[in-house]
């Protein structure tokens, strides 16, 4: 893993050092930015108890770093949500009224410089999805303001680790090379996440980078999950034979000697 | 010791589920009941989602009572009959749950449904309990038998469709039967319990069986209950966890049998009068959370129901 990493990192640096084969004419004097990632795919495997992964990159023709910032977003699918308020109903807390949101994402993570508000206006950070502020879902159904159901949203992802903002995480290795170590927790849902780098300077995106990323259940546990919603009955009849045998094992193996 | 369940898309600490396992098979086989009363609260507090914690805890109930049916087989102390006509009102009972289940989910009031069914269930059962081996105890010291089998049968015996249970000595109408598996069968579906707490007194007080035949047919109910309930909780709610029930039930199985050997030790009325302290404990546990000021009003169900 350290080895792939140190490789990887050589890579890129190499990758900054030669004249890019596509630089030319106007752009060659652009700043430009080149980045990856330690892995490309997360197995969820029996044992998976969530895992780092390492987004490292390069800045091409570097301008000095004065002005610039990085930032390091890796988004999870979109999942549906639910968020209820719970009243208090004759002494019992009660679910009261909901709001349902399309479009947030099951996971969000953010490195960067420094804090995103420091880095560029809120407007931009809006249009490019930055921030945790700047998660906005796509539809909302909700007969109230749904502003305080989103914020609970976030509140509960950060609680359970699964959105996290963290400013000042990003390590450079020189000038120009820099990584950041993502954790990705055990409760993630499994789909295609994207790996987002920007360079900003002065407020604005100079350069943008994306790179996929796979989290997928592999081996048994896959099975089982693709079992569980592909033949329920004949998954539900295994769940209650499975049960039947080891108590009837059990009964054989405690019986006393009569 | 972490370990990835697939259903609940989580990971847990799989050496303390089985001693979950292992502790709630225990008490179960010392009591005589399936567990699933004190399994569902104590699995949704290691954080697994109440929808799986109950439809995986059926299994749990499935093997203990297993283990515990093939054991009063073996005395002959099963009344087939009667688990058959209790069963007739079960199926309808449990798809009737499974269905109020689904229900309640879309409506985002399955946590509450699931709790004051627990709060009403437990803190009835536990007092009923409390006092009855209290008496018992009582009137042990002073040295006065109870009698147990009061003859008045009065609206039992007026009921139609009557029937022979051969087993049970009985001869009575089939629709308490009926009535007890059907109200059963929805409790397994919305509770994730086998019921037994239930079925045994009214076997006993509703139904007048004889003793000896209540604990090893009320257990054969309770393994096609929670069976069928599996199966339907698979195919509507996606909700049982497989990994997880093999952890659990494999704890259970072990926990029972040395619970049974723990149970012969102490006397009828102790054994009850300690259940009764347990009900009621779970039962003022869940009452807690119902009333207390949760730490965030708002929470949170992924997927749009």
């Amino acid at each position: 893993m350290k080895r792939v990493l140190i490789a990887a990192l050589l890579l890129v640096a190499l990758l900054c050092v030669l004249p890019s084969p596509f630089g030319s004419g106007g752009a060659a004097s652009a700043e430009d930015l080149v980045s990856g990632i330690s892995q490309d795919t997360i197995q969820i495997t029996s044992n998976y108890t969530g895992t780092d992964i390492v987004v490292f990159g390069a800045i091409e023709r570097a301008q000095g770093t004065a002005g610039r910032g990085i930032v390091v977003v890796v988004r999870g699918p979109d999942e549906p949500m639910t968020v209820r308020r719970r009243d208090r109903v004759a002494g019992v807390w009660v679910n009261r009224d909901a709001a349902r949101f399309e479009g947030l994402p099951a996971y969000y993570y953010l490195a960067s410089t420094e804090p995103v508000a420091r880095i560029a206006p809120a407007e931009t950070l809006r249009r490019y999805g930055i921030g945790l502020q700047a998660l906005t879902p796509s539809a909302v159904g909700s007969h109230h303001d749904p502003e305080p159901f989103r914020q609970a949203a976030i509140r509960y992802h950060q609680r359970s680790g699964l959105y996290a903002e963290n400013p000042g995480s990003i390590d450079f290795l020189s000038e120009t090379l820099f990584r950041a170590r993502v954790p990705v927790p055990a409760g993630v849902t499994r789909g295609q996440y994207n790996v987002e780098v920007y360079l900003f300077r002065g407020g604005e995106v100079v350069s943008a980078q994306s790179t996929p990323l796979f989290v997928d259940a592999t081996g048994l546990e896959r099975r089982l999950f693709n079992m569980a919603h592909d033949a329920p009955f004949f998954y539900g009849l295994a769940c209650v034979f499975m049960a039947m045998l080891l108590g009837w094992i059990s009964s054989v193996l405690f019986r006393r000697p009569a | 010791m972490e370990l990835y369940l697939p259903v609940a898309e989580m990971s847990v600490n799989w050496l303390l589920l089985i001693a979950l396992g292992t502790g709630v098979g225990f008490l179960s086989g010392m009591f005589g009941v399936g567990g699933g009363f004190l399994m569902t609260p104590l699995l949704v507090f290691t954080g697994i989602p109440s929808t799986v914690a109950v439809a995986t805890t059926l299994s749990h109930v499935t093997a203990s009572s297993m283990s515990g049916a093939l054991a009063q087989w073996r005395k002959r102390a099963i009344d087939f009959t009667m688990a058959g006509v209790m069963l007739g009102g079960g199926v309808v009972g449990t798809l009737f749950g499974v269905w109020l289940f689904a229900l309640m989910r879309r409506q985002g009031q399955m946590d509450l449904i699931v709790a004051l069914t627990y709060v009403i269930m437990l803190g009835s059962i536990g007092i009923i309990m409390l006092r009855e081996s209290l008496a018992t105890l009582k009137a042990y010291r002073s040295g006065v038998t109870v009698s147990r089998r009061l003859v008045n049968r009065g609206w039992i015996q007026a009921l139609p469709f009557k029937m022979r249970f051969r087993q049970s000595r009985l001869y009575i109408s089939v629709i308490p039967p009926i009535v007890i598996g059907f109200v059963v069968g929805a409790l397994s579906a919305i509770m994730g319990i086998g019921g037994g707490f239930i079925i045994v007194p009214a076997m006993i007080y509703i139904l007048r069986m004889p003793t000896n035949v209540v604990m090893g047919t009320s257990l054969v109910q309770i393994i096609a209950v929670t069976a069928i309930t599996t199966v339907l909780q698979a195919t509507s709610n996606y909700a049982v966890d497989i990994v997880l029930a093999f952890l659990l039930v494999s704890g259970g199985v072990v926990g029972a049998q040395l619970g049974v050997q723990a149970g012969a030790k102490l006397r009828g009325e102790q054994l009850r009068l300690l259940l009764a302290c347990l009900v009621l404990a779970v039962g003022a546990g869940l009452f807690y959370q119902l009333v207390a000021r949760p730490t965030d009003v708002y929470s949170l169900s992924e997927g749009v129901p």
